[in-house]
C-alpha cells in the first residue's frame, strides 16, 4: 500500500539529510506504529507519505514514495486527499469550519463529492466514530478526545485507504486516548484501513500494533518488524516490555493480559518483599509542613462549577500528582492556587496569604506555575533575552536563570528563538524561568505533553531534586507512568470534587484507569515501576 | 455559537433576511415622514424581537439602536451650530455669531435657531437612524456563518479565509486572557505599554504557528483542488468580466454626467453588471467543489422577501400617485399627514414575525419540514438535535 | 502572493472606479439635460457597483495565488484584526487594528495586503454585526491601506518603523476622509456644509472639508495617533514575529525530486515551485 524506495530527504537549509536511504513497504490493512525520539525524523517520514514532504515543506527528495500506486512526485498532498487521510497532533488546529457536521463534510466538499453521497458518508462517519450527540456542536466546545475523533472522522469521509496520524493521543487523558486508539483499531479490523501513526507513549499503542518502525535518527537505518521482535532490542519500550526483559519472558508480552498470565511466579517471588515506603509520610501534614491549602474551595464559570468544595493541603518536600479526566478541574485548581482566578467560595492560602494579594513581583517567589503550553510564558527574542528579563524582573543576580536552565537541561542554544526550540527545551526554559526565583510552591500543568522518554527522565530527576530541597510540587498529569515514578501523593479529581487522596501507591494501584502497567500486572501487590521490581529482585530491598 | 452553521435546524435563509431588510431600508429612503419612519423602525424591531435567536450576533440590533440615537443627536447639534440662517420661522434662541476666516466663505456659526430647522434636522437624522436600524435587523437575524455559505463559488478562497477568521476569533480572545495570566505568573505587570507588548507578541506568535498547522491540514484535505476550465470557458469568463468593466466605465460616465448618453447610464450599468456576473459565475466553475447541504430556499423565504417587496411596492405606488405626506417639511410648521397606503405596506413587512420558521422552538419545525429534505437518515437524526442546548455562548 | 498583469490591470481599474465611488460628489456634473433626476441615483449605483468590483478583483487575485498557507494565514490574521476591533467597533477612534494590517501587509507584500484589508474588514464586521451597504466601501478603503503598506520602499530597523508609523498616520487620516466622503451625500439637509449636487467641484470640496473637520477629525486623529504609537512601541517584535512566520511557512518552497539517490535533479511536475 505504501512503498518507500530508497528515499532520502533533505530540508532546504538543513546541513544533512533527515531521512537517509529509507526503503519501507507497508502492506494494506496494517496498523503500523512509528517510534523514535523527538527530532529523529518521525514526522518527516509520516509527512512524506502524502507528499506534504516535500510539496509543503520544500526540500530535496531522492527516490520515490508510492501510495496506492501513485507517486508523491506526480501528486501533491491535495491530489492524494482521497487516498491518504492525515491527522495532526493538535486536532483543534486542523479544523477549518465551526461545527462538527460541517467539518466532517469539508474534505468531501473539496473533492467535489456529489451532495447525496456526501450526506451518506457523513452519517456513516457519525455512526462509525460515535459522534451522534455532537453533530451540531461547536468544534471548540468539545473535549480533546471528541475533537480527535472528529478530526479522524473528517478525513475518513473522503474514504481514504490510508490514515496517517502524528501523535494523535499526546494531548488526551488515558480514557480518551484509549477511546481514540480503540477507534483506530476498529477501523483497521473492520474496514481494512492501513494506519500509520507516530506515538511517544508506547504503552498505549504497542498492543494494537501489527508492525513497528523504529526511527533511530541521525541518519541511521530504520528498523522495522513485528512488535515482539522490535521490542526485544528497542531503546524505547513500555514498562511492560521492560518488565518482561528483566524477568526474561520469551516471547515478550505486549498486553497486560499476556503479562499477567506469565507473572504468577513473579508475583509469588515478590509477595514476601515489600514495595519501597513513601519518600515522605503523607497523609498527616503538620502545620509546620503545610505550604499551601484550600478550604471548601468552589470555583464556578458562570453556571458551570469547575471546583466543588475542594479541601487539599500541600506540604513541603512532597510531589503531589493531580489526576482526573479532562475537564475535571485540575487546571482550574492549579490556576486558583497561583492566584490567577478568584475563588467563588472558600479560601486559598499559600504561604499564609491569599495568593491574589501578592503583587506580581512577590508572587513569583511564592507560587510558580508552568502552564500547559510553556510557550505562553515566552515572548523574548532569544533564550538569552528570556533569561535576562527573568533575572531583572525577579531581582536575581545576573545569570541565575541561565544557570538554573543549565542545571535542568544543559546545552540549550542561547541565541535560538524560544519558538524554534524543541518541546523539551521549551519546557526546560519555562521551568527555569519559574524556578529561578525559587517559589515555595511549584505547579505544573501537563508537563509531559510531547516529551520523549529521555526528556521525561530528566524532568522526573529535577522534580525529585526540588522536592528534596523542600519545595512543594504539584503537577497535573494524564501520564500514569510518570505519576507512578514521581508522585508521593496522588489526588484524583472528578467533576470538581476530590474522590481520592492518599499515598500515590495506594491511589493509583486501586484504580483501573490510573494504574501503571506494572501495577496492573502485579496486582494485588503494590508495585509501581520496573525499577522498584528490579531493585527488589536484586536484593536491594530486603524483606 | 454551537448552533451557528447547523443547516438542519431550519432557520430562514440569511439572504432572505437581507433582502427583506433592504426592502425596508429603501422604503425608509423614499420618505421623510417621521411617522412612517418610526413605523418602519418599529416593524424592524418587532420582527427582530420575535425571530432572533440567542446567538451572539443577534445582539447587534442594540448597537445599531445606540448608533441611531447618536446620529440624530449629532445631526441636531450640527444644525444648531452650523445651520443655514435667514429662513423665517419660530426662533427658539440666538447663538452668538462667530466670524470665520475668509476660506470658510458661505459657512457661518451661530445665529438664530428656529424650531423648524431643528425639527427638519431631527427628521433627517431619524431617516438615517431608521435605515441603519433596518440593516441592524438583518445583522441580528441572519447568521454570518450561513451568509458565508451563500458566497459565490468564485470567492471560495476569500470565504474560507473569513470562515477561519470567524472560527478562530473567540479562541484568540480567550488566549489573550490566558497569556495575561501567564505573564502575571512570571511576575511581570500586564498593564501599560510594556505589558501590552508582552501579551501581544506571544498571542500573535501562537496564532501564526496555528496558521501553519491549519495550512498543513487544509493541504492534506484537498484544499485548492481545481479542474482546469476549457479554453472556451476561460475566454468567456475573462471576456465577460473585462467587457463588463469597460461598460461600467461608460455607464458611470452616463450617471455622473447626466446630460450625456441620453440617460442610458443606468441601463448600460445593468447590462455591465450582468456581464460581470456571468464572468464570475463561469470563473467559479474552476473549483471542483461541491456543497454539503446548501441552505434551502422554500416558501418561507419567498414570503419574507415578498413582504419586504410589498412594503417597497406600496411606497413606490404612493410616490407614483403623488400621495400627500410622503415628503414632509416643517417649514412652515405643520403636522404631517399620515398616508394610508404606505402604512399598510409597511405593516405587511411585519409578516416574517409569523412566517419565518422559528429556530428557537422545535415545535414549529413540523410545519416547514420538507419530505424531500434528504435521505431517510435525516429523520432518525432529528431527535437529539431538537432537544439540544440552544444557547449560543461563544466557545 | 504575486500579482499578474491581468490582476494589476483589474486592480488599477478597481482603484479608478473606487475613487469615483468615493469622490463622485465632486465629479458630478449638473447639466440642463432632461435626466437630471438620475443624479440622485449615483450613490445607489455605487452601492451596487463596489461589491461587484471587489468580487471581481478578489476572485482574480485569489485565482491560483492563494494556496493553503496563504489562506490560513489570511484567516488567522483577519481573526487577530477582528479581535483587536471587537472591543471598539470604530466609534471612539481607538482602533488598534490598523497597525496590524499595516505591519502584515509590509511583511507579506502588497497583493496579500490588499486581500487582507478586505478580508479582515469583512470578517470583523460579520463578528461585530456591522454589515451594511457601507461595508464594501470600508473594505475597499482598508484594502488600499494594505496595498499601500506593501508598496513602501525597503528599509530596516528604526527608519523602517518610523516610515511605517508615518504611513500609519497618513493612511488612518485618508481612510477617515474616504469613509466620510461616502457618508457625506447621505447626510443631506441644508446646512452650510451639506452636499449640493451641481454646485461645482471646488465649492463642494470646500463644504466637504468643513464637514470632515467638524464631524470626524477628532476620531481620525485618535486613530492615527493610536496606529503610530503602536507601530513605534510594538513594531519591532511584531515585525520580527511576522517575518519569522513568513520564513517558516516557506511560501514558495524549493522542491526537487531526484529519481535515484545521487541522480539528476528534476523539477516537480505541477508542483508549487512553478510561478503561479
Amino acid at each position: 500500500m505504501i512503498r518507500f524506495d530508497d528515499v532520502s530527504f533533505t530540508y532546504t537549509e538543513a546541513a544533512g539529510p533527515t531521512l537517509h536511504r529509507v526503503t519501507l513497504a507497508i502492506p494494506e490493512g496494517e496498523l503500523c506504529v512509528v517510534v523514535g525520539e523527538t527530532g529523529s525524523g518521525k514526522s518527516t517520514l509520516l509527512r512524506a507519505i502524502n507528499g506534504l514532504v516535500p510539496h509543503f515543506s520544500g526540500g530535496v527528495l531522492a527516490g520515490t514514495v508510492t501510495v496506492d500506486g501513485r507517486t508523491t512526485k506526480e501528486n501533491r498532498p491535495r491530489d492524494l486527499a482521497d487516498v491518504v487521510g492525515f491527522v495532526g497532533q493538535n486536532p483543534l488546529a486542523s479544523f477549518v469550519t465551526e461545527t462538527v457536521e460541517d467539518e466532517l463534510a469539508y474534505t468531501m466538499e473539496n473533492l467535489g463529492v456529489p451532495a447525496d453521497a456526501m450526506r451518506r458518508r457523513v452519517e456513516d462517519a457519525i455512526d462509525l466514530l460515535g459522534l451522534q450527540d455532537l453533530r451540531d456542536r461547536s468544534l471548540r466546545a468539545l473535549s480533546g478526545g471528541q475533537q480527535q475523533r472528529v478530526a479522524i472522522g473528517a478525513v475518513l469521509t473522503a474514504s481514504p485507504r490510508i490514515l496517517v496520524l502524528d501523535e494523535p493521543t499526546s494531548a488526551l487523558d488515558p480514557a480518551a486516548a484509549e477511546e481514540v486508539l480503540g477507534t483506530l483499531a476498529r477501523l483497521v479490523h473492520d474496514l481494512g484501513l492501513t494506519v500509520v501513526m507516530a506515538e511517544h507513549r508506547l504503552e498505549r499503542v504497542v498492543p494494537f500494533a501489527d508492525r513497528i518502525v523504529l526511527v533511530p535518527g541521525g541518519g541511521a537505518p530504520l528498523v522495522e518488524g513485528s512488535p515482539e521482535v522490535i521490542m526485544r532490542s528497542s531503546s524505547v519500550a513500555p514498562p511492560l516490555v521492560e518488565l518482561g526483559r528483566l524477568v526474561g519472558w520469551d516471547p515478550l508480552p505486549l498486553s497486560v493480559r499476556d503479562a499477567r498470565r506469565r507473572a504468577t511466579s513473579l508475583r509469588e517471588r515478590l509477595a514476601p518483599l515489600t514495595p519501597p515506603s513513601p519518600r515522605v509520610a503523607p497523609g498527616a501534614p503538620t502545620a509546620a509542613n503545610e505550604m499551601a491549602a484550600t478550604r471548601k474551595l468552589v470555583v464556578a464559570y458562570g453556571r458551570v462549577i469547575a471546583l466543588d468544595g475542594v479541601d487539599l493541603s500541600f506540604s513541603r518536600g512532597e510531589v503531589l500528582v493531580l489526576m482526573g479526566r479532562n475537564g475535571s478541574g485540575k487546571s482550574t485548581l492549579l490556576s486558583t492556587l497561583s492566584g490567577a482566578r478568584q475563588p467563588t467560595r472558600g479560601t486559598v492560602v499559600v504561604d499564609g496569604r491569599d495568593p491574589r494579594s501578592f503583587r506580581p513581583a512577590e508572587l513569583i517567589r511564592h507560587v510558580g506555575l508552568v502552564p500547559q503550553d510553556p510557550g505562553l510564558l515566552l515572548y523574548g527574542e532569544s533564550v538569552h533575552a528570556e533569561c535576562r528579563t527573568s533575572d531583572k524582573v525577579s531581582d536575581l543576580d545576573d545569570g541565575s536563570t541561565a544557570h538554573t536552565l543549565e542545571r535542568i537541561l544543559p546545552g540549550v542554544p542561547g541565541d535560538r528563538h524560544p519558538r524554534d526550540l524543541s518541546e523539551g527545551q521549551r519546557l526546560a526554559l519555562a521551568l527555569a524561568i519559574v524556578l529561578a526565583p525559587a517559589p515555595a510552591l511549584l505547579l505544573l500543568d501537563e508537563p509531559t505533553r510531547g516529551l520523549d522518554y529521555p526528556s521525561k527522565d530528566r524532568l522526573i530527576e529535577v522534580l525529585r531534586e526540588l522536592a528534596g530541597d523542600g519545595h512543594a510540587v504539584a503537577l497535573a498529569s494524564h501520564d500514569v507512568e510518570l505519576a507512578a515514578r514521581v508522585g508521593d501523593r496522588a489526588v484524583v479529581l472528578a467533576d470538581g470534587q476530590v474522590i481520592a487522596d492518599g499515598p500515590a501507591r495506594q491511589v493509583v494501584c486501586h484504580s483501573p484507569v490510573f494504574a501503571p502497567q506494572v501495577a496492573k500486572v502485579l496486582a494485588p501487590e503494590e508495585w509501581l515501576t520496573v525499577d522498584e521490581v528490579r531493585r527488589a529482585l536484586d536484593g536491594a530491598l530486603p524483606a | 455559537m454551537t448552533r451557528a452553521a447547523a443547516p438542519r435546524r431550519r432557520s430562514l435563509h440569511p439572504v432572505a433576511w437581507w433582502l427583506w431588510a433592504a426592502g425596508l431600508a429603501i422604503c425608509a429612503m423614499r420618505t421623510n415622514n417621521p411617522f412612517l419612519l418610526a413605523l418602519i423602525g418599529a416593524v424592524a424591531c418587532f420582527v427582530v424581537s420575535v425571530c432572533r435567536t440567542n446567538a451572539p450576533w443577534s445582539r447587534s440590533i442594540a448597537f445599531f439602536l445606540r448608533v441611531g440615537v447618536l446620529v440624530i443627536a449629532i445631526r441636531v447639534v450640527i444644525e444648531i451650530l452650523f445651520g443655514q440662517r435667514g429662513v423665517p420661522g419660530h426662533v427658539l434662541f440666538n447663538l452668538p455669531r462667530v466670524p470665520l476666516p475668509s476660506w470658510a466663505m458661505a459657512v457661518s456659526i451661530g445665529g438664530a435657531v428656529t424650531l423648524e430647522s431643528i425639527l427638519n434636522a431631527a427628521v433627517e437624522g431619524l431617516q438615517i437612524a431608521v435605515i441603519l436600524l433596518c440593516f441592524g435587523a438583518a445583522n441580528s437575524l441572519a447568521s454570518p456563518y450561513r451568509l458565508l455559505r451563500s458566497l459565490p463559488a468564485v470567492l471560495y478562497e476569500t470565504g474560507v479565509a473569513v470562515t477561519v477568521a470567524l472560527a478562530f476569533t473567540p479562541e484568540l480572545v480567550l488566549s489573550i486572557s490566558v497569556v495575561r495570566q501567564a505573564r502575571r505568573q512570571r511576575g511581570i505587570p500586564v498593564t501599560g505599554l510594556r505589558g501590552l507588548r508582552g501579551v501581544a507578541v506571544p498571542v500573535l506568535e501562537s496564532a501564526l504557528d496555528r496558521s501553519l498547522q491549519l495550512a498543513t491540514s487544509m493541504d492534506a484535505r484537498g484544499y485548492g483542488r481545481r479542474v482546469s476550465l476549457g479554453q472556451g470557458s476561460r475566454r468567456l469568463a475573462s471576456g465577460a468580466t473585462t467587457g463588463g468593466l469597460l461598460l461600467v466605465a461608460v455607464g458611470l460616465y452616463g450617471v455622473i454626467d447626466s446630460g450625456s448618453l441620453f440617460g442610458l447610464g443606468l441601463p448600460i450599468l445593468a447590462v455591465a453588471a450582468v456581464m460581470c456576473g456571468v464572468g464570475l459565475a463561469v470563473g467559479g466553475r474552476r473549483s471542483a467543489r461541491s456543497r454539503y447541504r446548501p441552505d434551502p430556499w422554500r416558501r418561507p423565504e419567498w414570503v419574507v422577501v415578498g413582504s419586504g417587496l410589498v412594503a417597497l411596492g406600496a411606497m413606490a405606488v404612493a410616490h407614483a400617485l403623488n400621495v400627500p405626506g410622503l415628503t414632509v417639511s416643517f417649514s412652515p410648521l405643520a403636522f404631517p399627514s399620515i398616508p394610508l397606503l404606505p402604512v399598510v405596506g409597511i405593516l405587511v413587512a411585519a409578516v416574517p414575525a409569523i412566517a419565518a420558521p422559528r429556530a428557537i422552538s422545535p415545535s414549529t419545525r413540523g410545519g416547514i419540514a420538507d419530505p424531500a429534505a434528504g435521505p431517510p437518515t435525516a429523520q432518525s437524526s432529528d431527535a437529539p438535535q431538537a432537544s439540544s442546548d440552544l444557547s449560543g455562548a461563544p466557545a | 502572493m504575486r500579482i499578474g498583469s491581468r490582476s494589476s490591470f483589474l486592480l488599477l481599474l478597481t482603484t479608478l472606479f473606487g475613487i469615483a465611488a468615493f469622490a463622485w460628489p465632486l465629479m458630478i456634473h449638473q447639466s440642463s439635460g432632461p435626466n437630471t433626476a438620475h443624479n440622485g441615483d449615483a450613490p445607489w449605483v455605487f452601492v451596487g457597483l463596489v461589491p461587484l468590483l471587489l468580487a471581481i478583483v478578489m476572485a482574480e487575485l485569489s485565482e491560483g495565488a492563494i494556496d493553503a498557507k496563504a489562506v490560513a494565514l489570511l484567516g488567522i490574521l483577519a481573526a487577530c484584526f477582528a479581535a483587536l476591533r471587537v472591543p471598539s467597533p470604530g466609534i471612539n477612534g481607538f482602533e488598534p487594528e490598523w497597525f496590524l494590517l499595516i505591519l502584515s501587509a509590509r511583511v507579506f507584500g502588497r497583493g496579500f495586503g490588499f486581500v487582507l484589508g478586505a478580508v479582515a474588514f469583512f470578517a470583523s464586521s460579520l463578528i461585530t454585526g456591522g454589515v451594511g451597504p457601507w461595508l464594501p466601501f470600508q473594505m475597499l478603503a482598508a484594502a488600499w491601506v494594505g496595498f499601500g503598506a506593501g508598496c513602501l520602499p525597503s528599509m530596516r530597523g528604526f527608519p523602517e518603523r518610523l516610515m511605517l508609523a508615518g504611513y500609519g498616520v497618513v493612511s488612518a487620516l485618508v481612510y477617515g476622509l474616504l469613509t466620510n466622503f461616502w457618508f457625506w451625500p447621505f447626510v443631506g439637509g441644508s446646512t452650510t456644509y451639506s452636499f449640493v449636487p451641481g454646485l461645482g467641484t471646488i465649492a463642494n470640496l470646500h463644504r466637504f472639508i468643513l464637514f470632515d473637520l467638524t464631524t470626524s477629525m477628532g476620531f481620525d486623529l485618535t486613530r492615527a495617533a493610536t496606529c503610530a504609537v503602536l507601530v513605534l512601541v510594538l513594531g519591532r517584535p511584531v515585525l520580527a514575529a511576522l517575518r519569522r512566520a513568513s520564513r517558516r511557512a516557506v511560501f514558495e518552497p524549493q522542491i526537487e525530486f531526484i529519481d535515484q539517490a545521487g541522480g539528476e535533479p528534476t523539477p516537480a511536475l505541477g508542483g508549487r515551485g512553478d510561478p503561479s
